[in-house]
């Protein structure tokens, strides 16, 4: 039992976080709640690289500390001390602004635990956990905007996780035990596997924002603080993709999951992308973008169990999908939600206009970027399970995806057309926090990209 | 061993790197870092030559190894196929820094784009990796489009989509065909040197990969019926946009056209020549025909470019068709001098017009008339760089010809019938410079200057080249000649 513990030490750390930062909050001292959420993400991070190697489950079987388990906390923690920072940068000054760190902690210990789930009671507490922080933060604005995405935000969430937990309660009737790993014994039983499976990709599609389970992710991160729609398409989503790859690699393939995942993911990359196509507002754009990247995820999560780069894909594009995504995010604070205000940035910010290219192109998979290595990988893992087709379906998006990422691109650059463009929006979001993300983001998204090899071999 | 093909490759882009750095520089600043960073690129390109090719292979190869896991890495090199394409790049691209010297409108965008230019054009024909190779194919492709986006005449904006729609979609098909290589590849790699040594396909996936980079190369080169974007992008373009766009940008289709589908998928190659034969005789006589309908100048000379890459497109199914390594070598041998000559003359005719319409500000010949008289020099470079374009004996584009239809006639005969295109040339050139050039003196161009200091620079080095490659060819049909005969296939 002690021992088991110790090795819940970084949720454990990010859990006194929450609790040290609403303490703070309760004190009326929000710079306090920052310091404390930032130091204990990082310490919790200290705490996870001393795990990696491990290859354990611990409390009988329902959580897992293996590979995707501790790469979810090296990816979500340091992810989460950018997300705070970028909040501290759009939200500081605002009142009760503590609550924010608050709950961007409590979400991301959701996250960490569908990441590293072994029993579907997990997978429930931590769909509804990251849930409840999520409305939360989306309301925070209190504004109509925000409080009606905040509503259909719920909503959806409700139905969808009510779906989930009905149909694991089928789960639980065939194998009469809440553990994943005794999901094994319903190779007998086709339907009821089925049915739970169908049930838990409601759940978790809703939670990634897969197509067609996205509906509420545009409207969300739209009516939601910039800060937390970077948040939100980053920390919640890659713990549920990796909360999928712990249920599938239990799943007996009876149920054909591998075909149910790879048409979900052409739904979604092809929806993602032809729906951002026509976006004027770059927040809406970027959501329908993340919905298409979390179709690419999937990639990795067919090839689970049969190809040996199943995981290290999802983990490495994993990885680059946190930096680009939240990098392009922190721009879009600096520079404003609607697309016309990105015209002539070239000119006026070349540096921060440089940094947008390279996220975006990065989202796009152009080498030698973060991007591409993770696509690539997932091409190759999910050509190795025999998903040919599926990862020519991918490579076609990564084309469309490219005119979708021309079109903040071109603006930015438009040589032709008047230099008197309306002045850069001037938001309180101006500081050196959200230079001093973008800066971050940006050494990862280049250094994971040409420093691949060594990354590749140090996982798994 | 310096690596001198990466230092090449790179240069231009330190350069545009430093000019983004020196955003208050004022313009001759800009333009005198553009000229000397693609003079120093053409010396790192004449050192390159100098340092030759291997007598088979590649020489000079330079590898960084990035991701061993899937055979991927930053890895490049030359041969007689390859060399002569960067030295013309690298010299174009200094003319055209040259030339245009004059441009005062957003001149630090300007030196920057064409610098990333012609690092994308260098590292395509240097490129041993195909995913380094798709990369600099399609960066070209963006800096081309802003180029005439931005520097381009009336109707810019729709050209340039157009240019852009259609070889973004073009290069689509080559990115399948180059994963269906790589997945061919055992193990699997992204090394054309093994591609080529080994070609990975075979059957039906060799045939469809054939196919999608027949596309994209037919996309690129042109060739009838997928040559429409190219006369619209020319007319647009700046000048200097039109020099690369044809002297460079168009090489990548007929380079593409041999690395890629002539040295990967030979076999089906050999089955499919036929096929790639008729489109190149087709397009080779459409563009010439084409050439003799138009007014503007511009227009003319893109058909005739049409005609031209059309004769590369012969020589290189030939060499596929041909059976006897000899007569492969001399289509090959052709086909690359036709690349060479094609960029140097087409370079000088768009110079010559550009200058025209500088004094002008049009293109429409019959506007003209006389001009010999008032402008001597440029008349006489122009009616020099025509006849080259026509094919006359002693001059750059003869030679070439000359073995591309001499192959022809040993493999497949009936395809000569593309000789008519040259006469049809002759008659358009000879129209356009009677109508230009010769006949009553037009009052309203009366005091208009010769060439100046700038513009000679510019076109006496495409010049002398083109009357040196015409009259004795042998010291650069060497270094390709020493790619071409020992080809594996």
């Amino acid at each position: 039992m002690e021992q088991d513990l110790a090795f819940l030490i970084p949720e454990i750390m990010v859990l006194l976080t929450a609790v040290a930062a609403l303490v703070a909050e309760m004190l009326r001292r929000p710079r306090l709640a920052l310091t404390a959420s930032v130091f204990g993400m990082l310490l919790a991070t200290g705490f996870s690289v001393l795990l990696l190697g491990t290859d354990t489950t611990i409390f009988g079987g329902t959580f897992r500390i293996d590979i995707l388990g501790i790469w979810a906390k090296l990816i979500l923690l340091p992810t989460t001390v950018l997300a705070l920072l970028l909040a501290r940068a759009e939200l500081g000054g605002t009142d009760r602004e503590g609550s924010v760190y608050v709950l961007i902690c409590m979400v991301t210990l959701a996250s960490l635990i569908l990441a590293a789930a072994g029993d579907t009671m997990l997978l429930v507490l931590g769909v509804l956990m990251s849930g409840l922080g999520s409305f939360a933060l989306v309301a925070y604005p209190r504004n109509d905007k925000a409080t009606e995405a905040a509503m259909k935000f719920f909503v959806f969430a409700s139905v969808t996780s009510s779906i989930m937990i009905f149909g694991l309660s089928y789960w639980f009737g065939g194998t009469g035990s809440t553990l994943l790993g005794d999901l094994a014994r319903l190779d007998t039983s086709p339907v009821i596997a089925s049915i739970g499976l169908l049930a838990v990709m409601v759940g978790l599609g809703y939670k990634a924002s897969l197509v067609p389970f996205h509906f509420w992710a545009p409207d969300a991160y739209d009516g939601a603080p910039v800060s937390v729609a970077a948040y939100l398409s980053v920390i919640p989503k890659i713990g549920a993709i990796f909360a999928l790859a712990q249920v599938v690699r239990d799943l007996p393939v009876v149920t054909h999951w591998p075909m149910l995942i790879a048409i979900v993911s052409v739904l979604s990359m092809s929806y993602g992308y032809l729906a951002a196509l026509v976006q004027n507002n770059v927040v809406r754009l970027l959501a329908y973008s993340s919905i298409a990247q979390a179709g690419y995820f999937l990639l990795g999560i067919v090839a689970t169990g049969v190809s040996p780069l199943a995981f290290k894909s999802i983990i490495v594009f994993a990885a680059a999908y946190a930096a680009m995504n939240l990098g392009a995010f922190a721009v879009v604070m600096r520079v404003g939600r609607r697309l016309d205000l990105f015209s002539a940035l070239g000119r006026k910010k070349p540096v921060l206009a440089i940094a947008m290219v390279v996220f975006l192109l990065s989202l796009a998979g152009i080498p030698p970027l973060a991007g591409f290595v993770g696509k690539f990988l997932l091409f190759g893992a999910s050509i190795d399970a025999g998903y040919t087709w599926l990862a020519v379906v991918a490579i076609l998006n990564s084309v469309l995806s490219l005119a979708v990422y021309l079109r903040i691109v071109v603006p930015m650059y438009q040589l032709s057309g008047d230099d008197s463009m309306p002045a850069m929006a001037t938001s309180p979001t101006s500081g050196l926090l959200v230079k001093l993300v973008w800066i971050i983001a940006l050494i990862f998204t280049v250094a994971i990209g040409l420093a691949a090899q060594p990354l590749i071999e140090n996982i798994g | 061993m310096l690596p001198i093909v990466s230092i090449t490759l790179f240069l231009p882009l330190l350069g545009a790197l430093l000019i983004m750095g020196l955003r208050k520089a004022p313009a001759q600043l800009v333009h005198g870092i553009g000229i000397l960073t693609s003079g120093l690129t053409l010396a790192g390109a004449i050192w390159m030559w100098s340092r030759g090719v291997a007598d088979t292979g590649f020489a000079q190869v330079e590898q960084i190894d990035w991701m061993p896991a899937i055979g991927a890495a930053y890895r490049v090199g030359v041969d007689g196929i390859s060399l002569p394409l960067v030295v013309l790049s690298a010299l174009l691209f200094f003319v055209t820094f040259i030339y245009s010297a004059k441009v005062r409108e957003r001149p630090h965008a300007y030196v920057v784009l064409m610098l990333l230019l012609e690092t994308a054009a260098i590292g395509t024909f240097t490129a041993l990796d195909a995913i380094l190779f798709y990369v600099f194919f399609e960066v070209s492709l963006v800096s081309m489009y802003f180029m005439i986006a931005g520097w381009g005449h009336e109707d810019r904006q729709r050209a340039a989509l157009m240019f852009f729609i259609y070889t973004l979609l073009g290069s689509l098909p080559l990115l399948l065909a180059i994963l269906g290589l790589y997945l061919g590849s055992d193990p699997h790699t992204f090394d054309i040197r093994v591609w080529i040594a080994d070609p990975p396909l075979t059957g039906t996936a060799a045939m469809l990969a054939l196919i999608a980079m027949l596309f994209t190369f037919a996309v690129k080169t042109p060739v009838f019926p997928f040559h429409t974007w190219l006369p619209a992008a020319h007319v647009q373009a700046p000048a200097a946009g039109s020099v690369i766009l044809a002297g460079v940008m168009l090489k990548f289709g007929t380079y593409g056209l041999i690395r890629f589908a002539l040295q990967m998928t030979p076999a089906s190659f050999h089955q499919a020549g036929v096929i790639v034969l008729i489109f190149g005789v087709f397009s080779a006589l459409y563009g010439a025909f084409a050439a003799l309908a138009q007014n503007d100048l511009k227009r003319l000379i893109a058909y005739t470019s049409v005609n031209h890459m059309g004769y590369i497109i012969i020589g290189v199914a030939i060499a596929a068709l041909a059976t006897d390594p000899a007569i492969r070598a001399i289509a090959l041998d052709g086909s690359i001098l036709q690349m060479i000559s094609h960029g140097l003359v087409t370079g000088a005719l768009f110079f010559a017009v550009g200058m025209l319409q500088d004094r002008a500000n049009t293109r429409e010949m019959d506007r003209f008339g006389g001009l010999l008289k008032l402008t001597p020099i440029l008349g006489w470079s122009f009616v020099l760089a025509a006849f080259a374009s026509l094919g006359l004996p002693g001059l750059a584009h003869f030679p070439a010809e000359f073995q591309i239809f001499l192959a022809t006639l040993r493999v497949e005969p009936a395809a000569i019938i593309v000789i008519l295109g040259i006469v049809i040339t002759a008659g358009l050139y000879l129209k356009a410079i009677n109508q230009v050039f010769l006949g009553e003196t037009n009052t309203k161009w009366q005091g208009m200057p010769d060439l100046s200091m700038r513009e000679l620079f510019t076109l006496v080095p495409l010049l002398l080249l083109i009357v040196i490659i015409g009259v004795g060819p042998a010291w650069l049909l060497n270094v390709i000649h020493k790619t071409t005969i020992a080809l594996p296939f």
